[in-house]
C-alpha cells in the first residue's frame, strides 16, 4: 500500500515543471504561478484550461491522467448521492473536499457549494499532487507492486 | 434607426500579406511593384509540381498579439487575422468599449481549410492496415488527444478568437464561399451598419493554405502557375502567356462605422464602402461561366446598390487571379457591363504581386481599393508582358499610375460559383 500523504519535497520536485506547464497552458509567466494561487480566480482559467493542462501534464510527466480525477479521489469510496445532491456538494461531501485538498485554506469551503464551483478550489499544489499520484502509480506498476488497468496504460502511453 | 439611409464609412485598415506584415508595407511594397512570391520555405514542397507560394515572411504572431493565451487556439491564418484585426483597430482609433461593445459586429471570410497536414497524418496513423479505425488509440494520441487541437480546427475558430479578443457582442458571421468569402464578409459588414444592427463592424478575411494538402489539392486541380524557375513572373493576370494562379495567404480588416459617427468623432475617412453586390453562377464548381455569367449581375448589383452610374467607374481591382479562364471570364464581363466605356477604366489585379490570399483576398482587396482612393495612386497589374486579345482592358502597367479615383469596384469570385463585387466611393464624393 503506498502512502497517502504527499510531502512537501515530493510536491516541490515536480512543482517547476507543473508551473511551467500551466504557464504555457494559461498563457502566462512562469513567476505567477505560485504554489497556492487559485487558478480561476487568480490566472483566468477557464474551463478548456483545466482539460489543456492535464493533457500537457500528462505529456510532461508520461503519465496518465483520468479526466475528473480530483473530484473522484475526493470522494473516494463515498457514493456519489452522498457526495452531492442537485448540483450542490452535501456536508460528508464538502468535509471529503477539505480532505482532499488540504493545500486549500479552510474559509474557501464555503457552504453551500457547487458541484459545478469546485474547480474554483484548485490551485497549482492540487495539481502537483495529481502528478506526484499518478507518478506513484507508475512507479508502482514499473516495481511490480500495482498491476492496475491504468498503470499499465500509463507506461504504455510513456 | 430603419428607414434613415445609413452610409458606411471605411475608417480603419489592418493587413497582414506576403509583402509585409502591416498595410503600410504592403502598400508601400505595392507601389515598388515588389514580388511576394518564391520558394515555399514553411514545408519541403520540392516533391510538388508548383512549389512556389507567396508566404507570409517574418511573422512572429507573439509579437504581433499581446495575448498569449488566445494564441494557443490558433492556426497560422487565426494568427494572420487577429495581427490584421489588430491593425484596423488601431487605425480608426475605436474600440468596443462598455456601452458600445453589443453595438460592434464581427463578419470574416474565413480560411477554406482547418485541418491541417500533421493532425489529418495523426488520424491516418490510427487506420490500420486492415482499414479498420482504431479509436482508442485515435483518442490516446497525443495529437489527436490534445483538446486545443479540436478548438483550433473548427471553421468558427477564427471569428470566435477575435469576437474574444475585441470584445464585440453584437454580431457574428463567418463566410464560407472559398474566394469570395473576404468580398463577401465585408460587404455583409455593411448592410449590418445599414439596416441599423450595427454602429461599427469589425469585417475582414484570412487564409493560408500553403500546406501539403492545400498544394496538392490546388495542383491536383491545375489551377496553380508551375513557372518554379521564375517566381516573381508566375503569377501574371491578364497575359496571354498567363498559365494559372499563385498561392498567397494572409490576412485584410477593415474597420466599418456608420458615417455620420465616424464625422462626429472627427474619424480619417479612407472611403465609403458605398455598395456591394452577390450573385451565384450555378454552373460548375470549379469553372466560370465564359461569357461572364455570374460576375455581370455581381457587377451590376454592386453599381445599383451604391446609385452609381456606369461613368463614375475609374477603377477596378480585378479578381484577375491569373488562370486562363478566369481573366478571360471577367473582362468579357467588364466589357459586358461597361460597353465602349471599359476601355477608360483603370485595371489593375493585385495578386500579380501578392498571389491568390484565397478566403482574405476580397477584404485584402477592398482595403487596397480604400489605400488607392485615399492616396489618389493606382497599382499595378505587375508581369503583363504579353497582351491577350481577349483581355484588353485599360490595365495599370509599368508603374503605379497617380490618379485619382472617384469610384472603384473589386471583384471576388470563389469556387462553387460565388461572386462578390464592392463598391468604394471617394469621400470627397459621397453625398451629404
Amino acid at each position: 500500500m503506498m502512502p497517502t500523504e504527499i510531502s512537501k519535497d515530493e510536491i516541490m520536485a515536480v512543482y517547476p515543471k507543473v508551473a511551467q506547464t500551466m504557464a504555457d497552458a494559461l498563457g502566462c509567466d512562469v513567476e505567477q504561478v505560485v504554489l497556492n494561487v487559485p487558478l480561476i480566480e487568480g490566472l483566468d482559467a477557464e474551463s478548456i484550461d483545466f482539460l489543456d493542462i492535464i493533457f500537457r501534464l500528462e505529456r510532461a510527466f508520461k503519465v496518465k491522467i483520468p479526466r475528473g480525477k480530483i473530484v473522484e479521489d475526493a470522494r473516494g469510496d463515498l457514493p456519489e448521492a452522498e457526495f452531492e445532491r442537485k448540483g450542490y456538494v452535501t456536508e460528508v461531501g464538502l468535509q471529503r473536499l477539505r480532505e482532499h485538498l488540504s493545500e486549500v485554506p479552510a474559509d474557501r469551503f464555503r457552504s453551500p457549494m457547487k458541484v459545478a464551483d469546485i474547480p474554483r478550489l484548485f490551485t497549482p499544489e492540487t495539481f502537483c499532487k495529481v502528478v506526484v499520484r499518478a507518478l506513484r502509480a507508475v512507479q508502482a506498476e514499473t516495481a511490480g507492486v500495482l498491476g492496475s488497468g491504468d498503470a499499465r496504460e500509463a507506461k504504455a502511453d510513456g | 434607426m430603419t428607414g434613415v439611409h445609413r452610409r458606411v464609412a471605411i475608417t480603419g485598415l489592418g493587413l497582414v500579406t506576403p509583402l509585409g506584415n502591416d498595410a503600410a508595407t504592403t502598400w508601400n511594397a505595392l507601389l515598388a511593384g515588389r514580388s511576394g512570391i518564391g520558394e515555399i520555405s514553411i514545408f519541403d514542397a520540392s516533391g510538388f509540381p508548383a512549389h512556389i507560394a507567396a508566404e507570409v515572411k517574418g511573422f512572429n504572431p507573439h509579437l504581433a498579439i499581446d495575448d498569449r493565451k488566445l494564441l494557443k487556439f490558433t492556426n497560422r491564418s487565426h494568427a494572420f487575422a487577429l495581427a490584421a484585426a489588430e491593425e484596423a483597430m488601431r487605425d480608426a482609433g475605436i474600440w468596443p468599449a462598455r456601452g458600445s461593445e453589443t453595438r460592434w459586429g464581427c463578419v470574416v471570410g474565413s480560411s477554406m481549410m482547418g485541418m491541417e497536414f500533421a493532425e489529418l497524418g495523426e488520424v491516418h496513423r490510427h487506420c490500420g492496415p486492415d482499414g479498420e479505425f482504431h479509436v482508442e488509440r485515435l483518442l490516446t494520441d497525443r495529437i489527436t488527444a490534445d483538446p486545443m487541437v479540436f478548438c483550433r480546427i473548427q471553421p468558427c475558430t477564427g471569428l470566435a478568437l477575435l469576437l474574444r479578443r475585441f470584445g464585440i457582442r453584437g454580431y457574428a458571421n463567418s463566410v464560407h464561399t472559398a474566394c469570395a468569402s473576404g468580398g463577401q464578409a465585408v460587404g455583409s459588414g455593411m448592410k449590418l451598419i445599414r439596416r441599423g444592427t450595427a454602429d461599427w463592424v469589425l469585417a475582414g478575411g484570412f487564409d493560408s493554405m500553403i500546406t501539403p494538402i492545400g498544394l496538392a489539392g490546388f495542383c491536383l486541380l491545375g489551377a496553380l502557375s508551375l513557372d518554379n524557375e521564375t517566381p516573381e513572373r508566375a503569377s501574371r493576370p491578364f497575359d496571354a502567356t498567363r498559365n494559372g494562379f499563385v498561392l498567397g495567404e494572409g490576412a485584410g480588416f477593415l474597420v466599418l462605422e456608420e458615417w455620420e459617427a465616424a464625422r462626429r468623432r472627427g474619424a480619417r475617412i479612407y472611403a465609403e464602402l458605398a455598395g456591394e453586390g452577390n450573385s451565384l453562377s450555378s454552373y460548375r464548381i470549379t469553372d466560370s461561366h465564359p461569357s461572364g455569367d455570374g460576375p455581370i449581375q455581381a457587377m451590376h448589383q454592386a453599381l445599383a446598390n451604391a446609385g452609381a452610374p456606369l461613368d463614375a467607374v475609374d477603377y477596378i481591382n480585378a479578381h484577375g487571379t491569373s488562370t486562363p479562364m478566369n481573366d478571360r471570364s471577367e473582362c468579357t464581363a467588364i466589357r459586358a457591363i461597361f460597353g465602349p466605356q471599359a476601355c477608360k477604366i483603370a485595371v489593375s489585379s493585385t495578386k500579380s504581386l501578392m498571389g491568390h490570399l484565397i478566403a482574405a483576398a476580397g477584404a485584402v482587396e477592398a482595403a487596397i481599393c480604400a489605400l488607392a482612393i485615399r492616396h489618389g495612386i493606382l497599382p499595378i497589374n505587375a508581369n503583363l508582358r504579353e497582351p491577350d486579345p481577349e483581355c484588353d482592358l485599360d490595365f495599370v502597367l509599368g508603374g503605379p499610375r497617380v490618379m485619382r479615383t472617384g469610384v472603384a469596384l473589386s471583384n471576388s469570385f470563389g469556387f462553387g460559383g460565388s461572386n462578390s463585387c464592392l463598391t468604394f466611393r471617394n469621400p470627397e464624393e459621397a453625398p451629404g
